[in-house]
């Protein structure tokens, strides 16, 4: 064993000497020294653990700071930041001229579906098929189970079907916010107000564009926030267009016609009362537009200002005014009607046989196609052209309508002798009802010329005169003749004075040629006569009247009754008061005996 | 120094034992384990038998282990160490082959009836084996780099086990909980001052390769990063959970919205709100008053452990006391700091509060360990 300095000799020695065992002092020494290092050791083992204590001491500090940090904030749901500009959905509403609601909003939901957050999607497809039965549950599971993350469902539900859809309780369905367009009087002025639908959508809200009517021609001005939701307010007066539309409606159905349509039209404003085109739709679940069939049998179509047609004898009258402003006639002027009047192959016929000649007054009064050839012979096709014009006959409408400037009348392609004599009876010349109705409350107003408008409040100023007022009363009183006596017998409504014209238009067919029982009956009319309010211009589309032994399908025996009882029931509503001619008695009187 | 080095006759025998069982330790983790019933009880909508059962049953077994541990004498489980780190060890290699897969991850092995997480097992195991090898440890001898390379390797070898399972949030408990004992043994501040300059050193350049043509990382870890960093860059994503977890804390507010009130973890927001984001219930339910007096109780047991680890003059049973602190503060330190966002989601559970049998049987047991040290300290 080596001795190591930790057991001196000397110390040894002494130890000897004193009978100790130096065995022992080595294992005291040693004893000594193990406790030195191992009492270092610690001391050093004690700051470490201070230092671990530190540690954890400032590791709960982090913590606990950190969780009143939390505290204190405002919990925030987390948000996916929304793309692009909010979508638009506020759209002003459209009013009648009295105020009343035509077309206004309703916030209503869609219904859509995150299928990955579905819990059953079995479950969920049978179920919404029962609240839904139209939906198919077998394509809606296929739908729900795939790959897709987002699923429209229902673009428009109730607040009954929300409800429902809601109690199904899966939290893969979803509902977004969505103002829809309302139209609270169902079919009432379907064509004006058009319809309106969801444009640019997303799952927050929906953009309403307008599609047809007014709400396409005014969709920018609807939508603009800078009108603060100022209303849309129409010359429409809702009560007049009930009941013209109702009248208009029994009249169709009684008259057998397929069609028909009305316009109803103040003769110095041009603002339009009332006007309605049969068959009509709801715009509120406005039809898909039809891909086989004629576009103009269609309901969406409308007649009164997109359809245009040979209006027939209700022509004659320009002819004859514009003869009169030319000084060519005067309403007693006698005018040859000897027919036929035959013109190159052409033949022109008259209805009747109405004698060798009749009073420029009875050509109107009796309707003669021959008679209103000749005068127009005397104007020649560039004045009748001009003329024409004046009264809007050779451009589209200009009533605030989407449908208005796609409506062109057609015109003859080269304007003949030929074409003025059929204009002058109103064949060649195709033009839509509202067409007719302003042109007749230009020669109803004194002669100016009308602009028809949908827009109440639209300041317009009078417009140019067409005619002089001596021969608008003129032909005020030739139009209360054919009533008095004339083909349009049966539009005698006491009170109103009611002066019109017929026409009687056979339809052509798509080859060339016209249809023997195919016509467009029309009645144009003005009340009262003698001091001009209205125009009313009322078409109905092959109608017969089979009440006697003949059918019958003349405007008088179809057109004029229904525009009668139209003009009886409406008058009052416009605010018109009827006048009664003072009776002259044969004589009597409570005096005498 | 051995154990022939006590003054055993100084430490108590017999039933005396149990008097000399820190009692207030007892309670303080039955406190928290009462926390957690009750946060189960709520979060499984007020049914007692989901969750809130099973873990009664379970703690009440734990703590009869405890207890039965505590009476059995320290230098007999300082013995046993070796032996616990091996088969510990040999767990961790069977799980590599036998284990299941449960959440993305191969971390349990069916043991008859029993159902075992050996990851949960190695914390305390490498505990005890890193103790027992600084008390046999010559102290002149601790910071020699041939001493320190084998605690070293003791630790690297599981935590690279653990960590192909893969579970980052254990691999990182047995890191950071062995380098604690290491520290606490003594060994040179030069070896953790390197380890820690390594470290940052390679998230540096694990941040800066990203990108390039030698990037370290896969894309969806560089993604996990930035969740971390920014937890709503991804709200519905990753960063669901932890964005949904500081709503709760946030709607929690002082006082909480009262027992059963909560609305985040009772409808669903929260994925795993029994287990690993408890918390959260406990935060919305019980706010900041709440969730300050469950740390309160963690750190009077943390205190309790230094405490008796300065008082023991027994080097195993103060490394041992002192390495159960540290593994138990690790648990509830990470799990808060990830609920709360200051760490990244990494996978540890709440200590005795989260649902789960391993990690609170397995954390019992080592606070028997504990109290063993406590009542068979030398006087």
């Amino acid at each position: 064993m080596i001795r190591t300095p930790l057991r001196p000799l000397a110390r040894v020695l002494s130890a000897r000497e004193r009978g100790e065992n130096p065995d022992t002092i080595e294992r005291e020494n040693r004893r000594q020294r193990r406790e030195a290092v191992s009492d270092a050791a610690r001391g050093r083992a004690e700051i470490r653990l201070l230092l671990l204590g530190a540690a954890f001491v400032a590791g709960f500090a982090t913590i606990g700071v950190r969780m009143a940090a939390l505290a204190v904030s405002q919990p925030i749901e987390p948000q996916i930041a929304s793309s692009g500009d909010a979508i638009l959905a506020s759209r002003a509403d459209i009013l009648d001229r009295n105020g009343r609601v035509l077309a206004t909003n309703l916030l209503t939901h869609s219904l859509y579906a995150q299928p990955q957050e579905m819990i059953d999607p079995a479950r969920v497809a049978r179920e919404l098929v029962v609240i839904f039965p139209d939906l198919d549950a077998a394509r809606l599971t296929a739908d729900f189970t795939g790959s897709r993350k987002f699923i429209w469902i229902r673009k428009k539900i109730s607040p009954v079907q929300m409800q429902a859809v809601h109690d199904i309780g899966d939290p893969g369905l979803l509902f977004g916010p969505r103002e829809m367009r309302l139209y609270p009087n169902g079919e009432l002025a379907a064509h004006v107000l058009g319809g309106a639908s969801f444009g640019r959508e997303d799952v927050a809200s929906a953009e309403v564009v307008g599609v047809a009517g007014v709400e396409k021609a005014f969709d920018g001005w609807l939508r603009d926030p800078a009108n603060n939701g100022a209303p849309l307010r129409l010359t429409l007066d809702l009560t007049v267009q009930a009941t013209l539309e109702e009248v208009l409606a029994d009249g169709m159905k009684l008259m057998k016609a397929k069609a028909a349509s009305a316009v109803l039209m103040h003769v110095g404003s041009g603002e339009i009362i009332a006007i309605a085109s049969l068959p009509d739709f709801d715009p509120n679940a406005r039809p898909v537009p039809p891909t086989t069939g004629e576009a103009g049998d269609s309901p969406l179509f409308n007649r009164a200002v997109q359809g245009v047609y040979e209006l027939g004898s209700t022509f004659k009258v320009f002819a004859v005014a514009q003869a009169l402003e030319l000084g060519l006639v005067t309403p007693a002027t006698m005018i040859d009607t000897r027919g036929p009047l035959v013109w190159g192959k052409y033949r022109i016929n008259d209805f009747h046989d109405y004698g060798a000649r009749l009073s420029v007054t009875d050509v109107i009064v009796q309707s003669s196609n021959i008679g209103a050839a000749r005068i127009a012979m005397l104007i020649g096709a560039e004045r009748q052209r001009a003329f024409m014009d004046a009264l809007g006959f050779l451009s589209p409408t200009p009533v605030e309508l989407a449908e208005a400037p796609g409506a062109r009348p057609l015109l003859p392609p080269n304007w003949s002798e030929l074409s003025t004599m059929t204009i002058a009876y109103g064949h060649g010349l195709s033009a839509s009802p509202l067409h007719l109705a302003t042109a007749y409350a230009t020669l109803a107003n004194g002669g100016h010329r009308v602009t028809p408008t949908l827009v109440l409040g639209a300041a317009r100023p009078v417009g140019e005169a067409v005619i002089s007022p001596a021969n608008s009363e003129a032909m005020m009183s030739m139009l209360r003749q054919v009533v008095t006596r004339g083909t349009a017998s049966f539009a005698e409504v006491p009170g109103y004075a009611v002066g019109g014209k017929t026409g009687t238009a056979d339809k052509p067919k798509p080859g060339g040629g016209y249809y023997d029982e195919k016509v467009l009956a029309t009645f144009a009319a003005v009340f009262p006569a003698h001091a001009p309010e209205y125009v009313l211009v009322l078409s109905l589309d092959e109608p017969v009247e089979d009440s006697g032994s003949v059918d019958r399908r003349t405007a008088g025996w179809t057109a004029v009754p229904v525009g009668a009882e139209l003009i009886r029931r409406a008058a009052p509503l416009l605010g018109l008061r009827p006048t009664y001619a003072p009776v002259a008695g044969p004589g009597l009187s409570l005096a005498r005996n | 120094m051995t154990h022939l080095d006590y003054g055993l006759r100084s430490a108590p025998t017999g039933f005396r034992k149990v008097l000399h069982i820190s009692w207030p330790l007892v309670v303080l983790l039955s406190a928290i384990a009462c926390v957690g019933f009750l946060m189960l009880y709520s979060v499984a909508g007020g049914r007692i038998e989901v969750w809130a059962e099973p873990q009664i049953k379970r703690f009440a077994a734990g703590m009869a282990a405890m207890l039965m541990i505590a009476m059995v004498p320290i230098w007999f489980w300082r013995n046993l160490s070796a032996l616990a780190y091996a088969l510990s060890l040999a767990l961790l290699i069977a799980v590599e082959f036998f284990g299941d897969v449960g959440m993305g991850a191969q971390r349990w092995l069916e043991l008859g009836p029993l159902r075992l997480q050996p990851s949960e097992v190695m914390k305390i195991a490498l505990i005890m084996a890193l103790a027992a090898y600084y008390d046999w440890l010559d102290l002149a001898r601790t910071s020699r780099l041939i001493w320190v390379a084998v605690p070293a390797a003791l630790i690297l070898v599981p935590t690279a086990l653990v960590l192909s399972q893969p579970d980052l949030g254990t691999a990182l408990m047995l890191v950071m909980g062995g380098g604690l004992v290491m520290f606490a043994a003594g060994v040179s501040l030069w070896y953790f001052g390197s380890v820690l300059a390594l470290g940052v050193a390679a998230v540096a350049a694990v941040l800066q390769s990203r990108g390039t043509s030698w990037q370290l990382l896969r894309d969806y870890q560089y993604r996990r990063i930035d969740v971390f960093l920014d937890p709503a860059s991804d709200p519905l994503g990753a960063g669901y959970n932890i964005t949904q977890a500081q709503i709760a804390l946030g709607s929690g507010g002082w006082a909480g919205r009262g027992f059963m009130q909560g609305t985040q973890s009772r409808l669903n927001f929260l994925p795993e709100k029994h287990t690993d984001f408890i918390f959260t219930t406990l935060a919305e339910e019980f706010g900041f008053v709440g969730g300050a007096s469950l740390l309160a109780l963690y750190v009077l047991v943390i205190a309790f452990c230094i405490h008796s680890a300065l008082s023991n003059k027994d080097r195993f049973a103060a490394l041992l006391t002192l390495g159960v602190a540290a593994t138990f503060f690790l648990y509830f330190a990470v799990n808060m700091g990830m609920v709360m966002g200051l760490l990244p989601v990494v996978g540890v559970p709440l200590p005795l509060v989260s649902y789960g049998g391993t990690a609170m049987m397995i954390l019992l047991m080592a606070f028997g360990l504990v109290q063993s040290a406590h009542v068979h300290r030398p006087r």
